[in-house]
């Protein structure tokens, strides 16, 4: 069954592959027969910053930006940055987030205060009637083999979700064409876990 | 999946890949039998620049890097004009560089196909201000082209040679951050036998002083050829592939959106479940093509404009209907905000009021709960990189002026060196413009001071510029301040790439796309013009670096201290893909006393705070190794790991 328009918001900090995984989501989708646009971040703000893309795709998709409120899962490399694009996010939507948090300079400096995780866990499941996924996707990624895994960790979570429009072993395979030879395993793995993760979450 | 710089190359039409707008841009430059191809980089418009370095060499397209956006202009200028396909591109505001020659020299028009790929960056988010190019070609009387998907972008840049061609006249194909930095299926189409084959093309300037020197005499006549050609060119958008007429017939409303702001009344109207509207789609948003703007209007009672940043299209479509007598209402800037990109939010609204239809989603409420939500996010913004050498050179310049100086800054990474702990931005303008606002302050400041009042205020001007820029403009400011006798410091921080835009090479790398070209060690050219003190300083020793900037300070006149150092986040990449691996830092925790000189003095990212404990700590996966903290902990307390660690 081919979807009108799906929307995913992928947020994070600059440097730690949010375009990366846009891109595999992207191509996955162009693959399996949808139109795709793309909407990232480039120039000043990569630099470990706050950083968002934007993967749409479907019959019909016109802008590149996920517009305000039709999100349909928004893909959190860290806490606080999911929590920074909630706005786009749907009424019972999905919040697929790795729960480590990268602190803020402003934070250390003492100037801003960071966030407990259950109070963003509240605020998503309570005023924006969205569901949580959140788990540690760092230290599935070290399991994996290296750091690098977490945006692997976290794609294959999010193709657990319910009514996810792409088949998990089709994002599988453009893994596997993506990455460097000498990194398929651990990608492997890393997919692997992360769908294990959300599998346990979701209590499939 | 392929590499993109491959697939830009693929002899496979037909074919559909994924592709940025940018990048969608390049192939239709080769599909179009592109020759000569300069550029300077600039966000948005640098992907394109940095595909044509890849794929140049093979396609047979000469391509360079150029110092600046006015130089660029030139070089592919000169090949139009001699019979070649040729392109620049640059953001908004490198054209404001690049005006000079664009303005004087349009009434000449060109022999080959000449396009000026110019990207907008409406909201800013890579730039020192929102400009609107559209403004800038009907000042010039040049056509615009703009594209409302990477697939249209592609097929654009085709159109866009031709059209050039045919007219002899410049064409602009103007992009937005998202257009440009969209990605998209884009369909490739066929490569032209000469670039599959690689071979380069050369041409032939014809000589015509009558025609290429705008002495008066001649200038006088080009105003009137401008003019003729633009009018001609609007009769030729009444039948473009790229504008077209679409939706319900006879529907008594209609939508005119140009450029990207067609996908965004696409979204709207779907979203909004309306059907009985015309939409006219312009991907010709300068000169407005009249015959088609009659057919559109024939039998409508209103109509919207729904455009990015200025009215241009709205002023055109009013002073048409005025002229013609035409009395309906028509909107634009009164329901579309004219100031920050366009958004389907903003199309909705507009288009809803304009039908005077509800709104689907309650954007109050929405707005409400996320303003909640807000309170909690602590701010993120980007940040020098970990080792990043810029931070050391910031360092040291504070500590050698005790904080007392004011700090004129230009166009880079560097201008992070405004935020928090370092503070040494006080000023950022445009490209070159530190050392050119570091005299005038040096004026303005201290002329009328007395030598004694002058050593007893203590205040020195140091004005920080990069590698890239100083060869950009930074030049004839660094003659003038010296000309002029100019008492300033002027440093410039030489990573050795141009990092901002994604590690483009420049003068003082040497390098180019194709192999070495001739490096020119700016130190040398410091010395040349006359700065009364020049010396080069490695910023990773950072004491070295303070005693070289106290030196410096002590000098009258005008002191120029290299800070040179290769990028950091250029030399991890490098390192990374030859699977190199780096020393990485941990803090000792019988050392460390909680002083926080390295969170509130220093700021590396790596660097961050551990509330329980009250101590520094490093991030293992953010530290690149630079002994940075070491050198500028008074306790030792940062140490390196004996392992190193990728
Ligand atoms: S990219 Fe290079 S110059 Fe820019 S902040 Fe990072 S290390 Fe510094
Ligand atoms: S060595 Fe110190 S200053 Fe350099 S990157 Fe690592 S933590 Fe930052």
């Amino acid at each position: 069954m081919k979807v009108r328009e799906y929307n995913i918001v992928i947020a994070g900090v600059g440097g730690q592959g949010v375009l990366t995984a846009a891109n595999i989501l992207g191509w996955a989708a162009l693959r399996a027969g949808y139109k795709v646009r793309m909407g990232e971040v480039h120039g000043m703000s990569q630099r470990f910053g706050s950083v968002v893309s934007y993967v749409r795709f479907g019959e019909e998709v016109y802008g590149s930006m996920v517009p305000e409120g039709k999100g349909d899962v928004i893909l959190g490399f860290e806490p606080v940055e999911a929590l920074r694009y909630i706005n786009h996010l749907r009424q019972g939507g999905m919040v697929v987030v790795n729960t480590k948090p990268i602190v803020p300079v402003q934070v250390s400096m003492g100037k801003a205060r960071y966030p407990e995780i259950d109070e963003i866990k509240k605020i998503v499941e309570e005023d924006f009637q969205a569901k949580w996924i959140g788990f540690n996707a760092e230290e599935l990624a070290i399991k994996a083999g290296h750091v690098v895994t977490t945006n692997t960790v976290l794609i294959g979570a999010l193709t657990q979700i319910p009514e996810f429009p792409l088949d998990a072993e089709h994002v599988r395979e453009v893994i596997r064409l993506s990455v460097p030879p000498k990194a398929v395993d651990m990608n492997m793995k890393a997919f692997d876990l992360g769908i294990e993760a959300a599998k346990e979450i979701l209590g499939l | 999946m392929a590499k993109v710089t491959d697939m830009v190359l693929w002899d496979k039409p037909g074919e559909k890949v994924l592709l940025l707008g940018n990048q969608a841009i390049a192939r239709g430059a080769l599909e179009a039998n592109i020759a000569v191809y300069a550029a300077y980089p600039g966000t948005p418009s640098s992907e394109l620049t940095d595909t044509m370095a890849i794929v140049a060499k093979k396609a047979g397209v000469y391509m360079e890097y150029s110092t600046n956006e006015k130089v660029a202009f030139e070089t592919a200028l000169a090949a139009a004009w001699s019979g070649l396909r040729a392109m620049t591109a640059m953001k908004h505001v490198g054209l404001n560089v690049a005006a000079d020659t664009f303005l004087s020299s349009v009434g000449m028009g060109v022999e080959g196909g000449f396009v000026i790929m110019v990207a907008d960056d409406p909201s800013m988010w890579s730039s020192q201000n929102e400009q609107d190019t559209r403004v800038y070609a009907k000042f010039a009387n040049v056509p615009v082209l703009e594209p409302s998907s990477p697939h249209e972008a592609k097929e654009m840049t085709k159109y866009a040679f031709e059209l050039s061609e045919k007219f002899k006249h410049f064409v602009i194909l103007r992009t937005t951050t998202r257009t440009s930095h969209a990605r998209g299926d884009v369909v490739l189409g066929e490569l032209p036998e000469e670039i599959k084959a690689g071979k380069r093309k050369f041409g032939k300037f014809k000589k015509d002083p009558n025609r290429f020197v705008d002495v008066p005499a001649n200038a006088r006549k080009f105003h009137p050829i401008i003019l003729e050609k633009i009018e001609k060119i609007r009769e030729e958008f009444n039948d473009m592939p790229f504008n077209w007429i679409e939706g319900d017939e006879s529907a008594k409303v209609g939508i005119i959106a140009p450029g990207l702001a067609y996908a965004y009344v696409k979204e709207a109207l779907h979203w909004l479940g309306v059907e009985d509207v015309k939409v006219l789609k312009l991907g010709t948003p300068f000169p407005v093509p009249y015959g088609l703007l009659e057919k559109f209007m024939d039998s409508l009672e209103k109509v919207l404009i729904v455009e990015e940043l200025e009215p241009v299209v709205e002023e055109q479509v009013k002073t048409w209907a005025y002229d013609r007598g035409l009395r309906i209402p028509i909107h634009g800037k009164d329901l579309v905000p004219r100031v920050y990109e366009m958004t389907t939010r903003r199309a909705v609204t507009a288009i809803a009021k304009f039908l005077g239809i509800d709104v689907p989603l309650d954007y109050g409420e929405l707005d409400a709960k996320y303003n909640k939500a807000l309170e909690i996010v602590p701010p993120r913004p980007p940040s020098l990189c970990p080792a990043c050498p810029h931070r050391n050179s910031f360092y040291a310049i504070k500590k050698a002026t005790r904080a007392r100086g004011i700090y004129p800054s230009d166009i880079g990474c560097y201008t992070l060196g405004l935020l928090p702990p370092l503070n040494a931005v006080d000023t950022t303008v445009a490209m070159g413009g530190s050392i050119g606002i570091a005299h005038g302050l040096e004026i303005a400041q201290h002329g009328s001071l007395s030598e004694e009042q002058r050593k007893k205020e203590k205040k020195v001007i140091v004005a920080t510029i990069g590698d890239s820029t100083f060869y950009h403009t930074g030049l004839p400011a660094l003659a003038n301040a010296i000309y002029n006798r100019s008492n300033v410091l002027i440093v410039v921080l030489d990573n050795l790439v141009t990092a901002m835009t994604g590690d483009q090479p420049n003068p003082s790398t040497g390098q180019t796309p194709h192999g070495m070209g001739k490096r020119i060690p700016i130190e040398d050219v410091a010395r040349a013009m006359g700065a009364d003190f020049v010396e080069v300083v490695d910023p990773y020793d950072i004491k070295k670096t303070y005693e070289v900037m106290k030196k410096a300070l002590e000098v009258e006149g005008v002191s120029v201290v290299v800070s040179r150092q290769v990028c950091a986040l250029y030399k991890i990449g490098q390192m990374r893909r030859r699977g190199e691996k780096w020393p990485i830092y941990y803090v000792d925790e019988e050392a460390c006393t909680g002083c926080k000189v390295c969170i509130n003095a220093y700021g590396c990212p790596a660097i961050y705070w551990d509330e329980e404990k009250r101590q520094a700590r490093i991030e293992p996966s953010m530290c690149w190794g630079c002994g940075g903290c070491a050198q500028i902990c008074p306790f030792g307390a940062f140490k390196p790991v004996e392992e190193g660690e990728e």
